[in-house]
């Protein structure tokens, strides 16, 4: 008799959605997640909204959270971090280490939404000067300052004047590695700007970027309320590289419709940095032996008209492990993911 | 160091704060590093009630391609977008003044960056500051004095339907309704080529026995391109005035030989009260065609020019075609650039009164372009139906050295030639 129970790995937005899809079909959902509580990324680097419907970020996840939180089909295990795997659809052994103790986790299905980790614009090229400037920050820790409607310079607490958004930091760029386009940030990052509009009005905003990559409703959701309502000011050219002049930083970079170089001072700078595979995606990969692409994510094995399944039965994978992912693939894919490990557990218990 | 050929600016003479320098002083380099957006030239713009579209431009470019003016120069709500996010004062540049409003980059702008809107808007208060260049400001002091841009009087505004050879009823004098009444406008009333074709319409007419009465000396001038051009306050005056002529006159259709009063009186006058129906001469006669005996087969190769006020803003592109195509002998030829897409002639806007401005900005003028194009089909005639046109195409022709190649009629004119 095969395991009916399914081992969700990741308490993010993936696994979350995933335990509830699991539960509300009567299995059992056994959720990990090495942290002590839920959330993942949105909740861990502390966003300040979700995008694209500017929900505050912490309700949103509350409230999507609520109906596993005290569910008997959800055994929640926090402080859990996977270890090792063993066994095949029907039949999966996980080791793990939970609050300290060696444990294992039977299941007949696995579902894998480790997610991803941000770019680190210090690793490789450290051309933006991330970690020589202090007002030089990414989405992520603009998120945290903008959660806290604190939106200051970190290097003298002053109120900025005028900052920038240098898109695709860590992303479509064949040295570093991340060739893909990370799909979130033109529309993160055009989202924060309409919240530093909100938050500090007298503060200009500019958006240098290569291609806006603003699909389906974020063109019109997003891009253009900041154009247009909120008077961003959208720069054709990246930056290439920032120094410092005086109390404030000199981003220098080419306008390419202008076909003229541009040297504007800014009080700060927000890097828009793309998706990596987190290091539990990595590891989850190598324990269940799931084939990864050249990116390291976890290689879905449907093209575009399966996006969970991996190269080993039993084993599906949601949400950012699989690439870069905006909320509402991953919800989809988790659901996606949800059904087809349930449908592998109960083929394999009627053969 | 060595010099970038490209980036020498050198002009035959300059003035630097009112000293004039040749020769060697002329040669400048422009500042080519872009040290600064600054974003308060651009949001004195979007800050002005009916100029926030101007804010929307993505640059997506397809604007440039279809602009009249960058076609012969420099110009397009893109270029004037990404000037102003450069800090360009657009109240005080000449590029304020290069639109003729045409309308060709609203109708292919995915953004409906409106510069319909945008231009009266920065104009009206360039006019408020008197920063109107000269021969324009000329032109809005004649109409305001005289009721016409020309500074004709206006006790001269009937006095060409004396050598009509027919009847023109005077609303003043023939004291009854009529079915319509026909608003002569200022060009058709004072300019000799306008004066000619008013009388072919004025026969044309009689022959349909058409019901109608003008205005005479109590008309005034509809002054929607002196609206285009920032005179507002001007435009409301005389507005009001015509509104209370059609409402003692009790009208309730006009008929317009000038697209641009057909623009005013559809889309502006209503809001000032004016609720009649508006229609350009060529819908009038199109389907009364079949009505007139025709004695004579024009052999004419005709090309037809559009103009902007009539289709693109007010989507009549039939009418003039079927007026054109139902006179014996006629070879209509489009030009490539017709109807929707059709070129402007360089007159709208106020462009009409800003000949010797644009000088200075475009390697020739709209209309000249625009003769090239239409002697390029081979065409003998250039028709038409707009009473700027007339004498633009007639000097473009000769200034391009097009004369004997092609000549430029009014639609009625062509109509009236072939009875």
């Amino acid at each position: 008799m095969a395991n009916q129970n399914v081992l969700i790995i990741g308490g993010g937005v993936a696994g979350i959605e995933a335990a509830k899809g699991i539960a509300d079909l009567g299995y059992k959902a056994i959720l990990v997640e090495k942290r002590d509580r839920l959330g993942g990324n949105p909740d861990e680097q502390q966003y300040s909204v979700l995008t694209p419907d500017r929900r505050d970020a912490s309700e949103a996840l509350s409230d999507m959270m609520a109906p596993i939180l005290d569910n008997e089909n959800v055994d929640l295990m926090y402080n859990t971090i996977v270890t090792g795997a063993s066994g095949s659809v029907g039949n999966f052994k996980v080791k793990a280490v939970s609050m300290g103790k060696e444990v294992e986790i039977e299941a007949g299905a696995v579902i894998v939404a480790t997610g991803f980790s941000h770019f680190d614009p210090g690793r490789e090229t450290q051309k933006y000067g991330y970690y020589e400037h202090d007002d030089v920050l990414t989405l992520t820790d603009a998120e945290k300052l903008l959660k806290e409607h604190k939106f200051v310079r970190p290097s003298n607490g002053e109120v900025p004047k005028r900052i920038c958004f240098i898109q695709c930091v860590g992303s479509r760029d064949r040295q570093i590695g991340n060739e893909y386009c990370s799909k979130v940030c033109c529309g993160i990052s055009s989202q924060q700007a309409i919240e530093v509009r909100e938050q500090v009005p007298d503060c200009k905003v500019y958006i240098f970027y290569i291609d806006m990559r603003m699909y389906g409703y974020w063109e019109n959701e997003i891009y253009w309320p900041a154009q247009e309502e909120f008077k961003v000011n959208y720069i054709k050219g990246i930056a290439t590289e920032i120094v410092k002049k005086g109390d404030r930083l000199l981003v220098k970079g080419e306008d390419t419709t202008l076909r003229r170089p541009m040297e504007v001072e800014m009080d700060m700078v927000i890097l828009a940095v793309g998706m990596e595979p987190s290091e539990g995606t990595k590891k989850m990969a190598e324990y269940f032996g799931l084939k990864q692409n050249k990116y390291n994510f976890i290689e879905t094995i449907g093209g575009p008209l399966d996006t969970v399944s991996t190269t080993v039965p039993g084993v599906y994978a949601a949400g950012a492990c699989t690439g870069p992912a905006d909320l509402e693939d991953t919800v989809s894919a988790a659901g996606l993911a949800a059904m087809k490990a349930l449908g592998s557990i109960r083929r394999n218990g009627n053969a | 160091m060595p010099v970038d050929k490209s980036q020498i600016i050198e002009k035959e003479s300059v003035t630097v704060e009112g000293i004039e320098l040749t020769a060697d002083w002329n040669r400048m380099f422009e500042q080519r590093v872009v040290f600064d957006y600054d974003t308060d030239a651009l949001d004195k713009v979007t800050d002005l009630a009916n100029a926030e579209s101007m804010g929307w431009c993505y640059q997506c470019g397809q604007c440039i391609p279809v602009c009249p003016v960058d076609a012969v120069g420099e110009y397009g709500p893109l270029k004037i977008f990404r000037k102003l996010q450069q800090g360009q004062d657009l109240f005080n540049h000449d590029d304020l003044w290069k639109c003729t409003t045409c309308m060709n980059c609203l109708r292919v702008c995915p953004k409906e960056v409106d510069m319909i809107k945008i231009m009266p808007a920065i104009r009206e208060e360039a006019v408020l500051e008197a920063n109107v260049p000269q021969e324009l400001q000329e032109v809005f002091e004649n109409t305001f004095e005289y009721g016409n841009p020309m500074g004709e009087s206006q006790r001269k505004r009937a006095d060409w339907i004396k050598d009509a050879g027919v009847d023109v009823p005077i609303m003043k004098e023939i004291k009854r309704k009529v079915d319509f009444l026909w608003f002569v406008e200022c060009y058709p009333a004072y300019h000799g080529r306008g004066q000619e074709a008013s009388r072919a319409l004025a026969r044309v007419m009689n022959l349909l026995n058409l019901d109608y009465g003008i205005l005479g000396t109590e008309e005034k001038c509809s002054c929607d391109s002196q609206r285009l051009a920032g005179e507002t306050g001007l435009f409301e005056e005389f507005a009001e005035h015509n509104i209370g002529l059609f409402n003692k006159y009790k009208v309730k259709k006009v008929m317009v030989t000038d697209p641009h009063a057909l623009n005013a009186f559809r889309k502006e006058y209503p809001k000032l009260g004016g609720k009649f129906e508006t229609i350009h001469y060529t819908t009038m006669l199109a389907p009364l065609m079949e009505q007139l005996n025709f004695t004579k087969k024009l052999n004419y190769k005709v090309t037809f020019h559009d103009p902007c006020y009539l289709g693109r803003h007010n989507g009549e592109f039939d009418a003039p075609r079927n007026c054109l195509t139902a006179i014996p002998g006629i070879e209509l030829i489009e030009m490539g650039r017709c109807r929707e897409q059709s070129y402007c002639c360089g007159g709208g806007g106020g462009g009409m009164w800003l000949d010797g401005f644009m000088a200075d900005h475009v390697t020739e003028r709209l209309s000249e372009n625009r003769v090239r194009e239409a002697v390029e089909t081979g065409a003998d005639v250039l028709a038409v139906c707009c009473p700027y046109e007339v004498s633009r195409f007639e000097d473009a022709i000769k200034s391009t050295g097009n004369e004997g190649k092609l000549i430029v009629r009014d639609i009625i004119e062509l109509i009236e030639e072939a009875l």
